[in-house]
């Protein structure tokens, strides 16, 4: 078992300890002294959390996260009607005194701009789709597309936040870490939860935190680990100058010798889990480059993900260590894109973002479905709210303010509909008229498909029950499967 | 008698001598109890839908009082509880149901009482059904103490109360835990440092009775203690380096760091250091220490991103600062009242709102929040320098001249230096060019000033020419006029009135010949009013970024404004001059332009200068001789003089802060409330712009009454959390320092004391405890050191198996906890065991090892984003409490082991234990540097021998000395590794690095580097990294 895993038993079960009264059987005594014993949990069976509540759809999620929050109008939610209003102001009627960012709730007309972008129908499901994802068109029947997201926050940090964690404020543990906790990892040299970060090319791209991945209150062994795609992969994972590989593993025997004789001595079952977190951290030595090495991929590789996965810190090249990851069962992985804050200048800037992540985000789905993956992987793509129909500022230039009252996910894979579309926005893509789906929703529906019902997935702090959906969130059954 | 061998305890001990043999038990063994029974098994399942808020009661049944659980049911099924009648008793029938649509509670919930729950609750009804007030919310009486058969055992009072219960359980306590663990214990425990070599060898060489007790007080002496004690205190105070939200922006509240260290270092009692923190700007005749301490309440995350509502930010703070305060000292979730009345515990959604508003009233935004700030010297700022003291000192005597009572002699002297009226005075020149870089149009006004109209360019250089034939022009002139066409009529061009004159320049070129030019420098300038922040002399810096300027309090003034600008020497070429003067408005407001300028020259006397700006009156009575003055003029002239003296006074006041201690230090934030009071409003579901009633600041009706005498803000709110009744404040205290020594707290929910927390595993010892601290007068160290010199304390931490399934977590104490480090510990410890740390307390955060990129890669927008600069020379080796502590990207070597982003008040860290970490600690540089001077430690004090070298490198990083078969592991891995190194220059080179640890000729190369592989391996000791 995976040490991050055997960790977590401890501290599930000195949770379950500290609410009985009573001692512990010799039963769990036993897998405490040694959790091997608990091994691994077989798919569909439950673990010591009675985990997954039913059986899963999906095994496992790749979340192309896309900060700054990319346009809903220029890629995804087509308003031909957009045309006759270009140039006019956003009436009153539609906005119903709404509430606005500081950046345009001084402005005194809102004037409504028709995306310069052309829109067509692609494959069976014909799904309308913009000229910039050309690469996406082509998988579109395996898309489930909602059209009908929708958040409260109106800032970057909050509804960033928020996503991540069904917060606004800092405090809650990010979804990863949930699943982290929850399922735990199906691969013993590896995290349950990874981030992968895309160099970021955009001069004004809003910033990330590592709360974004991190436990908060949930053991801090489920944040997620991130692979890097300068220096060491994995923090100080490589060893230093002047060792070998054969010295490092007299190093960790010598180590675990000495460590053996200190538990015989002290008794401490934690000095077992230290042992098997040594040794685990000499297996990533080797399963984490080779996890990295592209090398054996064939060119076929490379013309599916683009020319750009060569080149390490593109969203390209991490959706390919994405599908590398999910291969070898990692549960859920995470990848950062940033830098569709477009605030001015929306025309010019929109066409580099949808270059940089559009062939990669289609190679993966693609890949994946070769595979035979895509079924029991969900992959997301998403933003943290969408754009103004209106321009901040003049026309000319045009830029987009935040608006969390609709904007566009998808999903593929992982149990949700195909070739689908979801929910409806008004002529002015400004409020939802049809099957709105909220964060928490999201949320809830994301948790189901990985078998979890989103109300029992909770942890006691500070003498309340906590979960991903706070006191929210419900399934959207008519965007699975 | 049991043996109490500390003197220190007398009175402690007087207290035992007289209960000892009256000890009663509080708990029958049958009987049940509702706090300690029977309230767990109603709050986890029933009070969600029938508890104390009465917004989501089900069928109108509350459980949580005795009234109404045994009220008629409203379904008419009789009542939920008989008292006695267990059988006609719906709730036992509706818990025991197995029809799915009685059984409570409800089946979508997934929750089922067990066996043992259902015969508890059955045995409460029949014996009566009594409720209890919750546990916690009622004051501590002093219990007795108990009897224990095992007399010999107990060093004070803790160990009767511990081993009351050990042997009810029919257990026994562990033997005292050997020397050596016990010092490197208490050494990490109260510290955060292994012990010295030389604290070791003198411990254990100290067999007298005293000898542990004396070690004890040593490292409560250390300053070392206050920077460990701090480490916690932090993580409670949310305190960072960096502002948390979107670009996480520097802060400096290290300043109040300092505070923190000195307080606990100095033994402030913990009623005093509350009060200065919760309300020292409040207190009377406050220092600035006091003040800075409030520091405590600034230390929140506060958001810089350009979108934001302020209110709903501002909403935040107020509500972070409540939940942490009420977290810290009275372990209450009060945060669940935010949105609807707490579903556990008693607190209304009204009576947080009252709580909120005592921290509602500060004189702050929510965007870009950090005001009020204040400049306050670290208390443990350096004494000035020899050279600041002479200055200060000439300032303070000039000072004292200039405040001495004119005297008429003087002021006639004064006078007649201004009658002799050789002044020429100024000279107004007549503008003939002008442009402006953007589209402004100048138009030339029949007094020669020029005003500026049309085009409004965010940035705006003007070009302004004239021509003079004076020559030695000493000084230049500008006056800002104001005018009707001008926003509000004053005498800047943006919307508010204001300007910012960035930058103020003169080329003087000569008429005759235009290859002569000179641009002129400036040596002083002089304005009869400057905004604060934006002094006249930051428009002769050449600086003109980060709006470096001059401004005049446009927006609230509305008035001319002139200045003076003294050429360093005179300006004037034969045959005449042209004057080409630059006024550069180069501020990110925008559109801050000058409106109305005009330019004059003087060939007066530097000195003089000023006195030509006197009124016309001033000069006329100065003409005349003393005796023919009026009153009214030598009046005058006596006011002219005390006016000029006070704008010399001001000056030199000014400088005189500027070289005081605390000009040495940042602004940080402080505690500040507003003169008039803001109304505080119940917020429906917590939003910030769903305001309900109104409310005044005010405690939760469970908890003991607030004196009427205490004023109604947060004086009175600490002085009220201090009062001896509070049934919270000393319990949550003591019961964090216990879980800091014990590893778990007497109350394991250390955050929560509420009713959802979890029952004290020895309540008449946590009640005693408090006591005890509150009548000690809060005396932390005291506590501390009674909680060190118990039995209790100094057990050993050894567990077998059979234990171990008895009591997995220790909760009846009969052993010493097994705790691994915190993450700055095991730094420290590196830092400490190698040799290369540094013990300078106090000061700014320290950048120590970080790999490249790490704060890039998540931020990377110029102007809003930095690099990670790795910091030089001892910085590097500074303990971890100095490490500065960025929120959204925490150094690694922090994170890795757990240490907290302090977004948010933390009171108990996870303890992992993940692959990351031994990466870390196997290969991070300063890991691999402190094995390298760890090496040379071993080879220089413990000997180049294999055997003596490793034995001393493991005492340095254990406290222990080896065994036999210990040492033999490690001398073979050593052996194995010198040969191999032997074989392999090169790596030799890569493992010892490129700095001289040691000169090369004193120690074989190859042993100093297989010394180095084995201090890696020492510093990755599980018994290294946990304190036993």
């Amino acid at each position: 078992m995976n040490p991050w895993e055997q960790t977590a038993l401890l501290e599930n079960r000195r949770q379950f300890f500290g609410r009985t009264s009573a001692g512990i059987g010799s039963l769990a005594l036993a897998s405490l002294m040694n959790p091997r014993l608990f091994g691994k949990p077989a798919t569909g069976s439950m673990n010591e959390l009675g985990l997954p509540h039913f059986a899963p759809k999906a095994k496992r999620v790749i979340y192309l996260l896309q900060s700054g929050a990319p346009s809903q109008m220029e890629l995804w939610d087509y308003k031909p009607t957009l045309k006759k209003l270009h140039g006019t102001s956003l009436p009153e009627s539609v906005r119903q005194g709404q509430r606005l960012t500081g950046m345009t709730a001084g402005q005194s007309t809102f004037p409504i701009v028709n995306p310069p972008f052309a829109f067509q129908q692609h494959g069976k499901s014909g799904t309308w789709i913009s000229e910039l994802l050309p690469h996406t068109a082509k998988v579109v029947d395996e898309l489930c597309v909602v059209k009908s997201m929708y958040t409260e926050a109106i800032n970057h940090d909050p509804a960033i936040t928020f996503f991540q964690s069904g917060n606004q404020q800092p405090g809650r543990p990010s979804i990863g870490s949930w699943f982290s906790y929850g399922l735990g990892s199906e691969n013993s040299d590896l995290p349950a939860f990874v981030v992968l970060l895309s160099k970021n090319t955009f001069y004004q791209a809003q910033p990330i935190y590592s709360r974004l991945w991190g436990s908060a209150f949930l053991p801090s062994n489920h944040q997620g680990v991130k692979f890097r795609s300068q220096g060491d992969p994995v923090l100080y994972l490589n060893d230093p100058a002047g060792t070998d590989r054969k010295g490092r593993r007299k190093l960790l025997d010598a180590l675990s010798e000495m460590n053996q004789i200190r538990q015989q001595e002290v008794g401490d079952p934690e000095i077992q889990t230290r042992i098997a977190a040594y040794e685990m951290a000499y297996r990533m030595q080797t399963s984490v480059p080779d996890l990295a090495d592209l090398s054996n991929e064939p060119d076929s590789t490379f013309k599916l993900y683009g020319e750009d996965a060569r080149i390490p810190g593109t969203h390209a090249a991490n959706c390919l260590l994405a599908r590398r990851l999910a291969e070898r069962g990692v549960r859920f992985i995470q990848l950062f894109h940033r830098g569709w804050d477009h605030h001015s200048n929306l025309a010019k800037h929109i066409p580099v973002l949808a270059k940089e992540t559009d062939q990669g985000t289609a190679g993966l789905i693609m890949d994946l479905k070769q595979r035979g993956l895509l079924d029991d992987t969900l992959v997301i793509w998403g933003g943290e709210f969408g754009r103004t129909v209106y321009s901040q500022g003049g026309i000319g230039n045009y830029g987009r303010d935040h608006h969390p009252r609709c904007f566009t996910v998808f999903f593929a894979g992982g149990g949700f509909k195909p070739g689908f579309s979801y929910g409806k926005t008004d002529d002015f893509c400004y409020n939802i008229v049809e099957n709105p789906v909220h964060v928490h929703d999201f949320h809830a529906t994301i948790l189901h498909a990985m078998g979890v019902d989103h109300k029992r997935l909770t942890y006691r702090f500070q003498g309340r029950d906590y979960r991903l959906t706070d006191v929210h969130g419900k399934v959207v059954h008519d965007i699975l499967v | 008698m049991i043996g109490f061998s500390i003197a220190m305890q007398s009175k402690i001990l007087i207290l035992c001598l007289a209960f000892l043999g009256l000890a009663t038990e509080l708990y029958g063994q049958d009987q049940v109890f509702y706090n300690r029974d029977i309230r767990p098994i109603l709050s986890e399942n029933c009070f969600q839908c029938h508890g104390f808020d009465a917004n989501t009661r089900e069928a109108g049944l509350r459980l949580d009082t005795y009234a109404g659980a045994t009220a008629e049911l409203e379904s008419g099924e009789g009542r939920a509880i008989v008292p006695g009648e267990s059988a006609s008793s719906t709730l036992l029938e509706r818990v025991t149901s197995e029809e799915s649509w009685a059984h409570m509670p409800p089946l979508s919930t997934g929750k089922s009482l067990t066996k043992s729950q259902v015969t508890l609750l059955r045995d409460w009804i029949e014996q009566g059904a009594a409720y209890e007030e919750h546990w916690s919310f009622v004051t501590p009486v002093r219990p007795v103490l108990p009897k224990v058969q095992q007399t010999a055992w107990p060093k004070n009072w803790i160990d009767l109360f511990v081993l009351r219960k050990i042997e009810q359980a029919g257990f026994a306590p562990s033997a005292a835990a050997d020397k050596r663990t016990l010092i490197r214990r208490v050494a990490l425990d109260l510290t955060g440092l292994p012990p010295t070599p030389a604290e070791l060898s003198a411990y254990v060489g100290d067999e007298s009775e005293l000898a542990y007790a004396k070690m004890v007080d040593r490292y409560l002496d250390s300053p070392a203690y206050g920077e460990h004690m701090a480490k916690h205190w932090l993580d409670l105070a949310r305190y960072a380096d960096s502002s948390g939200y979107q670009y996480d922006k520097q802060r400096s509240m290290w300043v109040w760091r300092d505070w923190v260290i000195h307080a606990y270092n100095q033994n402030m009692p913990f009623d005093q250091f509350t009060l200065e923190q919760l309300a020292g700007d409040l207190l009377p005749n406050a220092t600035d220490q006091q003040v800075l301490a409030t520091g405590f309440n600034r230390n929140h995350p506060i958001t810089i991103e350009g979108g934001v509502i302020d209110e709903e930010y501002r909403t935040e703070y107020v509500i972070d600062r409540l939940n942490t305060t009420a977290t810290v000292w009275m372990g209450l979730t009060v945060g669940c009242a935010r949105c609807h009345d707490h579903k556990f515990d008693p607190i209304s959604q009204q009576e947080f709102y009252q709580l909120s508003a005592f921290f509602n009233q500060v004189a702050e935004r929510g965007l870009n929040g950090f005001e009020p700030m204040q400049q306050i010297a670290s208390p443990f700022a350096e004494p000035l320098d020899a050279r600041a003291v002479a200055e200060l000192e000439a300032v303070t005597r000039q000072l004292a001249t200039l405040q001495r009572p004119l005297s008429e002699p003087e002021i006639n002297q004064w006078a007649a230096g201004i009658a002799a009226d050789d002044l020429q005075g100024w000279q107004i020149l007549n503008p003939i060019r002008w442009a402006s870089s953007g589209e402004s149009t100048f138009a030339r006004q029949p007094d020669k000033s020029i005003l500026v109209g049309s085009a409004n360019p965010a940035k705006d250089d003007y070009e302004i020419t004239f021509e003079t034939e004076a020559k030695e022009i000493t000084a230049v002139r500008l006056e800002c006029l104001t005018d009707p066409s001008l926003p509000g009529g004053g005498p800047g061009r943006h919307l508010n009135s204001n300007f910012v004159l960035s930058e103020f320049e003169l080329e003087a070129i000569s008429k005759v010949d235009a290859s002569q030019r000179r641009q002129i420098k400036f040596k002083s300038a002089v304005a009869d009013y400057s905004q604060a922040n934006y002094e006249i002399a930051k428009t002769i810096d050449g600086q003109w970024e980060k709006n470096n300027g001059w401004a005049v309090d446009g927006p609230s003034r509305k008035k001319p404004a002139t200045a003076i600008f003294i050429a360093e020497t005179p300006v004037g070429f034969v045959g005449g001059t042209v004057l080409k003067f630059k006024l550069r408005h180069q501020a990110d407001f925008g559109t801050h332009g000058i409106g109305r300028p005009r330019i004059s020259v003087t060939q007066d006397e530097e000195t003089r200068i000023v006195d030509q700006n006197l009124p016309a009156s001033v000069h006329a009575a100065a003409q005349l001789l003393p005796q023919s003055r009026s009153v009214a003029q030598k009046q005058l002239l006596r006011e002219t003089l005390q006016g000029l003296r006070a704008t010399e006074i001001a000056q030199l006041k000014k400088k005189g802060q500027q070289l005081s201690p605390a000009k040495q230090y940042p602004k940080t934030m402080v505690m500040r409330d507003l003169a008039k009071p803001r109304a505080t409003h119940v917020l429906e579901r917590g939003q910030y712009d769903l305001k309900g009633d109104t409310v005044s600041p005010g405690v939760p009706a469970v908890l003991n009454p607030m004196s009427p005498q205490m004023p109604r803000n947060r004086l009175g709110l600490a002085s009220w959390l201090m009062d001896s009744q509070h049934p919270l404040t000393s319990r949550v205290a003591v019961n964090r320092y216990w879980q800091r020594l014990f590893g778990t707290g007497l109350v394991k929910s250390i955050e929560d004391f509420g009713t959802q927390g979890e029952w004290p595993s020895h309540p008449d010892l946590l009640d005693t405890l408090a006591i005890e601290f509150v009548e000690s007068g809060w005396d932390v160290k005291a506590m501390l050191r009674v909680m060190l010199n118990s039995a209790t304390y100094r057990q050993s931490s050894h567990v077998t198996p059979a234990w171990l399934e008895r009591d997995p977590e220790n909760r009846l104490l009969a052993r010493a906890a097994r705790l691994r480090l915190d993450a700055e510990q095991i730094r420290d410890q590196a830092l400490a065991v190698s040799g290369l740390i540094t013990q300078k307390v106090g000061g700014p955060s320290v950048f120590p090892y970080q790999p490249k990129g790490l704060w890039l890669e998540l931020n990377n927008r110029p102007g809003l984003s930095s690099e990670y600069v790795v910091g030089t020379g001892e910085s590097l080796y500074r303990r971890s409490v100095y490490t500065f502590w960025k929120r959204t990207v925490l150094s690694p070597m922090l994170k890795t082991m757990d240490a907290p982003s302090r977004e948010f008040c933390t009171v108990q860290r996870s303890r992992t234990n993940t692959p990351l970490q031994a990466l870390l600690l196997l290969q991070a540089p300063q890991f691999i540097e402190a094995a390298r001077h760890l090496a040379v430690r071993m080879v220089q004090q413990g000997g180049a021998n294999p055997q003596k070298g490793i034995t001393f490198g493991f005492e340095l990083a254990t406290s222990r000395v080896p065994t036999a078969r210990e040492i033999e592991v490690l001398v073979s891995f050593y052996q194995d590794r010198k040969d191999w190194f032997e074989k392999e220059p090169q790596a030799i080179r890569s493992m010892l690095g490129t700095e001289a640890t040691v000169s090369a000729e004193s120690v074989d190369r190859a042993a100093l580097a297989a010394f180095t592989a084995v201090g890696r391996l020492l510093l990755n000791l599980d018994e290294t990294i946990n304190r036993g």
